[in-house]
């Protein structure tokens, strides 16, 4: 870990970490909200057969309960796109962006090592993504009290949201790390970590719409999000054992591979 | 280690690096490439501590890659080098501690000011950077200059900050690749004297150029790549006695001299106005002993310039010239 490194990432992304943090915020305090305004009315609508269940029971995130509209939140393609913005965006140009525009040679001419650097690019991956996802729980917190419905929110089990969505986010970042020094470009490293994501994505969105294909969703990461099972009491330790072994192969491939690979003069 | 207790800067043995083809770091397009690309055969050097050693050969001749090499962004295929007395391999990073590098057109962090910039790669090195202050005042970046933003500045700005940066913590050896470029006539001068100081200072300094001028005004000693072979390594003025003078002379009333069969002299041309023109290598004195008892009117002997130096020498080994031709087997000179 070198810490001027990490000084100088968090000056440069403190202003974009705060926009999106508290975009995030506003996010996740406006689910609440709209449980409490239209929660009645859509269930009503969803029992009178007019909107098809699985349409309104998105993998355990709905607006009908607390617990499911909070899921939604981080479940949402919005806040996948504001995570995303560090998770996916600031990870993979982390070495391959830097190789790209010809800055990683004056970082490596210093006396750091390749392993040096990745893990102070990993922690502040990390401190980023955490940070977004307080900011979530604070908007969820906030989000009910203006609701009206703070007294229904089980505040001691965020916490193990806030680890869970970090878990999550945080393989999607080592992987974006991962492929981050293992391109010399910055399009191909987005690319592949994109395509990860995306198709994670997809697996889960068509295992939660469509029954026949439930057998997908276990292939999707997004699976192992269970903000709804932790809110209703239930810690799905395997889930999170698995998101953190999926973390733990691609940090493991980048420390492997960061170093021994060759960085030739950028072109 | 010399018995005065000073070691090599630099020793390279039989140091190769061949690329893979996804590695190539010139892409060429339409160029289809069967298995290792040699980018370096063979380099075996020594860089004397408290030297200036120019490292000179046309684009893509293995020059950056010896210095990617040495500061561990590369591994090598095979070979070995020592950098300050440590394996390039094993002790990479304590190399880096000890050694200032400034990259070919490098690259700084737009967003910070030229200050921040300084400070942060400073606090990276990890050592004060006693020099800066100097350096800031002899390449004339002001206060003001300094608190701008780097990317509001020109290529010669961006050029001292990067000189700056290598030198601010005075490393023992400086790896400078194509230092001066981008820099105007008057700064080249001041970075020339620099150099010189730091020389005095004991410092060694390993000199990547093409610019061969600079390269014969700062250098001690030579090596010369081409197409990752060592071709020459010598010093500066013995690669330049051994280059051809031109020479042209009058005599009055056509009393010009026979050159035919003295020693260093060839290409001999009379012109119909009288002159004589011809090329003199190595000692005079031949030819000044050839020349005395004529009615010499003007004689012209213009300096030898290693750029002439180096265009013979790579005659020499390449006589067909043929781009795209193998390799040329080392055939490295060394000067004691």
């Amino acid at each position: 870990m070198n810490w001027p490194l990490f000084g100088h990432l968090w000056r440069s992304q403190r202003t974009k970490l705060a926009i999106v943090a508290l975009a995030m915020a506003a996010w996740n305090a406006f689910l609440p909200v709209i449980y409490n305004a239209f929660g009645a009315q859509m269930q009503k609508l969803v029992d009178s057969g007019v909107i098809p269940r699985q349409m309104a029971d998105f993998g355990g995130a709905d607006v009908f309960s607390l617990g499911g509209s909070i899921a939604l939140g981080y479940l949402h393609p919005i806040s996948i796109i504001l995570v995303s913005i560090f998770a996916i965006g600031f990870a993979t140009a982390a070495v391959a962006g830097e190789r790209e525009r010809g800055t990683l040679e004056v970082l490596l001419a210093r006396p750091l090592s390749r392993r040096t650097v990745y893990v102070t690019l990993l922690a502040v991956t990390l401190t980023f993504i955490g940070l977004i996802l307080v900011a979530a729980s604070i908007g969820t917190v906030i989000g009910s009290a203006i609701a009206g419905v703070l007294d229904q929110l089980p505040i001691e089990r965020l916490p193990f949201v806030w680890v869970n969505g970090l878990l999550l986010w945080g393989s999607f970042a080592a992987i974006g790390l991962a492929a981050s020094v293992s391109f010399d470009r910055f399009t191909p490293a987005i690319g592949a970590t994109l395509a990860i994501v995306i198709v994670s994505y997809f697996l889960y969105v068509l295992g939660s719409l469509w029954p026949d294909a439930k057998g997908l969703e276990p292939y999707s990461l997004f699976h192992y999000l269970s903000t709804r099972e932790i809110l209703g009491g239930t810690v799905d330790v395997l889930g999170f054992g698995l998101l953190a072994a999926v973390g733990a192969v691609a940090i493991a491939w980048a420390l492997i591979e960061f170093p021994r690979r060759d960085l030739a003069a950028p072109s | 280690m010399y018995p005065s207790g000073r070691m090599d800067a630099i020793t390279t043995s039989g140091l190769t690096k061949h690329y893979r083809h996804r590695e190539l770091p010139i892409h060429r397009p339409g160029r289809p490439v069967s298995g290792p690309v040699g980018a370096l055969e063979d380099l075996s050097i020594v860089v004397r501590e408290g030297e200036i050693f120019g490292f000179l050969g046309p684009n893509g001749a293995g020059k950056s890659t010896t210095i990617r090499l040495l500061l561990g962004f590369l591994h090598p295929t095979s070979g070995s080098a020592n950098v300050l007395g440590l394996d390039i391999v094993r002790d990479s990073v304590a190399i880096r501690s000890r050694v200032g590098y400034l990259p070919g057109g490098i690259a700084l962090y737009d967003s910070l000011s030229g200050e921040r910039l300084l400070d942060y790669l400073g606090e990276l090195t990890g050592r004060p950077s006693t020099r800066r202050a100097e350096l800031v005042d002899r390449l004339e970046l002001s206060a003001r200059t300094l608190r701008r933003p780097v990317r509001d500045y020109s290529r010669g700005m961006r050029q001292k900050i990067g000189i700056i940066q290598a030198l601010q913590h005075d490393p023992e050896l400086a790896i400078l690749d194509e230092p001066s470029e981008g820099l105007d006539p008057l700064m080249q001068r001041a970075f020339y004297a620099i150099l010189d100081d730091l020389k005095a200072a004991g410092r060694t300094i390993f000199f990547s150029s093409h610019v061969l001028s600079e390269v014969e005004r700062v250098c001690d000693r030579v090596a010369i790549v081409r197409r990752g072979r060592l071709v020459a390594l010598q010093n500066v003025a013995s690669l330049l006695e051994h280059r051809k003078r031109n020479v042209e002379l009058r005599a009055s009333e056509g009393d010009l001299p026979r050159l035919e069969g003295v020693a260093g002299v060839s290409g001999i041309a009379r012109t119909a106005d009288g002159r004589l023109t011809c090329q003199l290598e190595g000692d005079v004195g031949p030819f000044l002993a050839a020349l005395a008892g004529h009615a010499i009117t003007d004689l012209t002997i213009e300096p030898a310039h290693l750029e002439e130096a180096f265009l013979e020498l790579y005659e020499d080994v390449e006589p067909d010239g043929a781009a795209g031709a193998p390799p040329a087997p080392s055939t490295a000179v060394a000067a004691p």
